[in-house]
């Protein structure tokens, strides 16, 4: 009795250890496009006569000490409350060696080279779930120094700002800019992390915000305008069916839909599916490419995902 | 025989007056406890402090200026709890509370009844106020309105408030 006792327990909390939680976000801090401009760390590129600019991040981190402090001092205060964070200099660092492994690599049997596709090289960028955003300015008045900061949570998939906090610093005569931004991400990280926890809060109460976006391959017969069944509904309104039938008190919004393409934007999943398993937005539109495979519809498909909170079906085909 | 009366009187006074004593710092402490009881207070912050630590003034009210005083720490620890305080001079930025639903203070009761216990409650561990500082007396009508800076250790009462449930931490759930 007392080892049947033992047995459950152990299994009951192997299977909430398993299932019990939900797929952990990562977080990244970036410099905002802002202020790489202001401080000069931008690259140029002319883009079929367009002058194009983007940060460049490598060059930021390998110079300015500044920024290095402001990073490391949002990861400790974030690891400190139990959630560190991704470096972005060491993804940086670990993209460049997995890219140098990779053209090294060949079989030792046929010497073929490591597969990749031109998705696969464009997706080989430093990337996190949440990105948080941080710029600050140096404002002058006479010899008196003081510093605006903004920290911005963004969701990298909904586009959403989830969390933020922003303010200037007391003026001082005397004290360094290192001093004045250490106070300043110490001034602002509560606020930031409780706006951070009341977005998990929502999260957990509402389920995860995702995007669903729908496609099709040229080759394909069908669209989204073909109708089916008994009702002769178009697939379009069968694919809304589906979500409303699927999603968190059936909240979602229909962005756009025409015949080759729909956008499904606030589309709130379960953070755990039927099988008790953790859920993101791969996994929930996994369910959604079976459904339109099987009778009566017959459509093969493709499902192509972005981090947890993105995923596209390509209709006609995989 | 007279000596031995003589030490007997002289323990007895003693005793009465260690007695006295006491109960004036017990009833002091029960004065406290009921003035707090309807949280009376206002809190404005005075500066940035060390990472994981809150400088604020406390305002505190009572009849006696120095159960205003005793009070004062409890009065800090629950406003950043429960009230934050909005931005002001020396950099400060407005500050959320660390417990979102004020309902939470009914639902733990006994917690908090265990916790703000002026008889050694947990909360003193979490705030400090130099006894250099000078507080601020106002005379507001019958009672007296004392402001004291304290600082608060933010990040170990969060961590607390974490261990005991009554706050959930940023991870919780992942």
């Amino acid at each position: 009795m007392k080892k049947t006792f033992i047995a459950l327990t152990l299994l009951l909390t192997g299977f909430t250890l398993a299932f019990g939680q939900a797929k952990k976000p990562t977080l990244m801090v970036v410099p905002s496009d802002v202020w790489c401009s202001k401080n000069g760390y931008m690259m140029e590129f002319d883009n079929q006569g367009t002058k194009i600019k983007i940060p460049d991040y490598k060059k930021a981190l390998q110079e300015d000490a500044d920024l290095l402090l402001v990073i490391s001092s949002i990861n400790d205060m974030m690891a400190e409350r139990g959630f560190p964070l991704k470096n972005m200099e060491s993804a940086l660092k670990t993209l460049a060696s997995n890219a140098a492994e990779d053209n090294m690599r060949s079989s030792k049997e046929t010497g073929a080279s490591v597969a990749e596709n031109p998705i696969d090289m464009l997706k080989k960028v430093a990337k996190a779930d949440i990105i948080i955003q941080m710029t600050w300015t140096i404002n002058k008045t006479g010899p008196k120094k003081s510093i605006t900061f903004v920290l911005q949570g963004l969701d990298a998939y909904t586009d959403k700002q989830i969390a933020g906090a922003n303010g200037t610093g007391a003026p001082s005569f005397s004290a360094e800019t290192p001093v004045l931004l250490k106070e300043a991400v110490t001034a602002h990280i509560d606020n930031f992390t409780g706006s951070l926890q009341a977005h998990f809060e929502d999260m957990f109460a509402n389920g995860r915000e995702i995007i669903v976006r729908i496609q099709t391959w040229d080759d394909w017969d069908g669209d989204l305008e073909s109708e089916y069944g008994d009702d002769d509904d178009e697939l379009g309104t069968i694919i809304e069916d589906w979500l409303a039938d699927n999603t968190v008190k059936g909240r979602f919004s229909t962005t756009d839909m025409t015949e080759t393409m729909a956008l499904f934007e606030q589309v709130r999943i379960d953070l755990y599916n039927a099988k008790g398993r953790a859920q993101d937005a791969r996994r929930f539109v996994k369910g959604l490419s079976k459904y339109l495979k099987n009778e009566p519809f017959l459509i093969p498909n493709k499902v192509v995902m972005k981090g947890l909170g993105r995923a596209t079906i390509i209709l006609g085909g995989k | 025989m007279k000596r031995i009366i003589n030490k007997a009187t002289i323990l007895t006074v003693i005793f009465i007056a260690f007695g006295l004593v006491s109960n004036a710092q017990l009833s002091k402490k029960r004065k406290a406890q009921k003035d707090t009881k309807a949280w009376r207070y206002e809190i404005e912050c005075v500066g940035i402090g060390k990472a994981g630590t809150k400088v604020i003034k406390v305002w505190s009210y009572s009849k006696k200026a120095k159960v205003a005083v005793a009070q004062a720490k409890k009065n800090a620890v629950h406003g950043i709890m429960f009230q934050g305080y909005t931005g002001g001079g020396q950099g400060c930025t407005s500050q959320r509370p660390l417990i979102n639903d004020p309902s939470i203070e009914q639902q733990k009761e006994e917690f908090f009844d265990n916790f703000f216990n002026i008889n050694g409650g947990k909360y003193m561990k979490f705030v400090s106020h130099s006894s250099d500082a000078t507080p601020t007396v106002m005379k507001v009508g019958k009672e007296y309105k004392i402001g004291i800076v304290v600082t608060v250790m933010t990040n170990l009462l969060r961590k607390d408030l974490e261990k005991a449930g009554v706050v959930k931490g940023l991870s919780s759930g992942f």
